[in-house]
């Protein structure tokens, strides 16, 4: 569907307060906006904007798949479905990493020695891709939720997830035991998007590298 | 065997998809040949070693792979150019060039498959041999423009860019291989944030690095060249921008200069390009829709050195674009009737007026044919005769 509106996938959730302020601060509009209303599209004609809602994890395809010209999305995401969209800009919010972690028992174990263990993860492709980057063979069990749980019920040896203060972990009695790498939110953009709406595009690129890095846009 | 399953990213495709396709080979063929270039066909499947002189070794996994039987590793083709280089540098050696060839092919590649991409994939392309240039890549670009534009597509763009740009500036940066192919997919991707990243972690010239980061995100008029604050300092970049410049003056004398816009992250993944490059795009589509370019080394490696280039249009994501072409077809009659003898003589002679003719071969009376009728009438538009 061909328009000239400039359209936006938005990442439902934590992620979204803080990219509805670099909105405003980028004067592009952001009345009535709200995660939690029943509308998924919001247009606004003035400007020639339209957001969409999406489940973080559904970004990635609105934007490769052109429904999206433009994403809000983690880097975690974007990772871990490997898809082929352009990565712009840095927003800098929504930190947090990728570790992996181990119950407080084995917490002095040696990395090779996880060679044949099994990770239970919300992350197949980053943790797999890790471990054969490190020469290990670990069976990964995907879960969708509660990961810390399976090393206390004995499903798993360790897990692969994302921590940003590391509390959870504490809780379940796991310790960061490596760190995979770190996530930050991105804009990402849609391969031919950014070349048939470069002029409305562009632009906004280099308003929110700039704000990203500090200066003012 | 019941079992209906067909290899994943693999389609049938039924008569009302295969009109379409055949009126865009049709019309492809017809510009090619008015620019005289001539068919040519290449086996659908060559050894590994001769596919990856043109892929290099970088796409293997992308490879439909298997052996023949006395042991030699075959791949099906993933791509035409290569094939026909081969055929070329095997063929041609004799004749007068350039040459002009074209070909309606289909290639394969264990993509992930998706809308718009499928395994096997069909491509309508030419290849211009022997000849170096401005002028050829001009004429390469404008056939390009001219195939979409037969197709009926009106609204589309073609990224320009002088592959030799970036090239040079990599060879004189004194970064290891590994250093260059991760920054020449991180342009190509255009992954900005972790290019940044890399670009700052590394011992090369301030304007370079700035230079570099700012290629995957110089697009639009010829001015854009304007903006590349150390290509002054490197003989052959210069000499690129330089010959960038003339392809675009050059695509201005052709008529065409509308559709293109100068698009610096344009690299091509394919390890033979050497000079101008070129992809195309629809704004609606999410995918490209055509790539070529100066491939002056691949020729070479067949032992026959040669300039050249090409490009190649995917036929399937066009067809996608294509909703209602203009299709011209004969109407088509519906002949029966309870004297078979008058039936093929009316049959026949509707056929020498050059209409379609369907003729009833279950022997249906005149009701029945007509119940028949009834909602075909947009396939049957000449109607019924009944003798």
């Amino acid at each position: 569907m061909y328009d000239d509106y400039l359209t936006i996938a938005l990442s439902k959730g934590t992620l979204l307060e803080p990219t509805l302020e670099v909105f405003k601060k980028l004067k592009l509009p952001g009345e009535g906006i709200d995660d939690k209303s029943r509308s998924m599209v919001f247009t606004y004609d003035k400007e020639r904007v339209k957001y969409i809602m999406c489940r973080p994890t559904d970004v990635p395809a609105y934007v490769e798949q052109g429904a999206a010209d433009l994403g809000i999305v983690g880097k975690d995401v974007i990772v871990e479905q490997a898809r082929d969209v352009f990565e712009m800009v840095d927003l800098q919010y929504g930190y947090c990493r990728f570790v992996v972690a181990v119950p407080e028992a084995i917490k002095n174990i040696a990395l090779k020695d996880l060679n044949y263990k099994r990770a239970a993860t919300k992350f197949p492709v980053i943790a797999e891709n890790f471990f054969r980057s490190q020469g290990l063979q670990v069976e990964i069990i995907k879960l969708h939720g509660n990961i810390e749980l399976a090393p206390l019920m004995g499903l798993a040896d360790m897990i692969v997830d994302l921590v940003s203060t590391g509390r959870t972990l504490k809780e379940n009695r796991l310790v960061e035991f490596i760190k995979i790498m770190d996530s930050t939110t991105r804009l990402i953009c849609n391969r031919v998007s950014y070349r048939t709406k470069h002029q409305q595009i562009q632009p906004l690129i280099e308003n929110m590298q700039k704000l990203s890095t500090g200066g003012s846009a | 065997m019941k079992s209906r399953k067909i290899s994943r990213g693999l389609r049938d495709l039924l008569p009302p998809e295969l009109k379409v396709r055949r009126f865009m080979e049709e019309k492809a063929a017809a510009l090619f040949a008015s620019y005289a270039y001539e068919e040519v066909m290449t086996p659908t499947f060559e050894y590994l070693e001769v596919v990856e002189m043109g892929t290099g070794g970088n796409i293997r996994e992308e490879l439909f792979l298997f052996m023949d039987r006395e042991g030699g590793i075959l791949s099906l083709r993933p791509e035409m150019t290569t094939g026909i280089a081969r055929l070329a540098a095997t063929h041609l050696r004799d004749a007068v060039f350039p040459q002009r060839l074209y070909y309606l092919s289909n290639s394969f590649r264990y993509v992930q498959p998706h809308l718009a991409q499928y395994r096997e994939f069909w491509q309508a392309g030419i290849e211009l041999l022997g000849a170096e240039g401005v002028r050829a890549d001009a004429e390469v670009i404008t056939i390009a423009v001219k195939a979409l534009q037969e197709m009926g597509l009106d609204n589309f763009k073609i990224s320009l860019n002088q592959i030799a740009i970036f090239n040079s500036l990599l060879d004189d940066s004194g970064l290891n291989r590994e250093e260059k192919d991760c920054i020449r997919s991180l342009v190509e991707n255009k992954d900005l944030v972790e290019l940044s990243r890399v670009l700052e972690s590394l011992d090369i010239d301030d304007e370079l690095k700035e230079t570099i980061a700012i290629l995957p995100v110089l697009h639009g008029g010829i001015e854009v060249l304007d903006r590349l604050p150390y290509v002054e300092k490197n003989r052959r970049a210069l000499a690129a921008v330089q010959e960038l410049r003339e392809v675009y003056e050059t695509l201005q004398l052709c008529g065409v200069i509308d559709h293109i816009v100068v698009d610096m992250g344009v690299l091509r993944g394919l390890d033979y390009y050497t000079g101008t490059v070129f992809e195309g795009y629809s704004p609606e589509l999410g995918y490209g829709l055509l790539g070529g370019g100066r491939y002056d080394h691949l020729l070479g490696k067949f032992g026959f050195p040669c300039p050249a280039t090409g490009f190649a249009l995917g036929m399937d994501r066009l067809a996608l674009l294509l909703k209602h072409p203009a299709l011209q077809e004969a109407p088509r009659y519906l002949v029966g009737g309870k004297d078979f003898a008058a039936v093929i003589a009316q049959a026949e002679e509707l056929r020498k007026q050059g209409f379609a003719v369907e003729i009833d071969v279950e022997g249906k009376s005149r009701q029945e044919l007509e119940r028949k009728l009834e909602g075909r009438e947009n396939c049957i538009t000449g109607g019924l005769i009944y003798v």
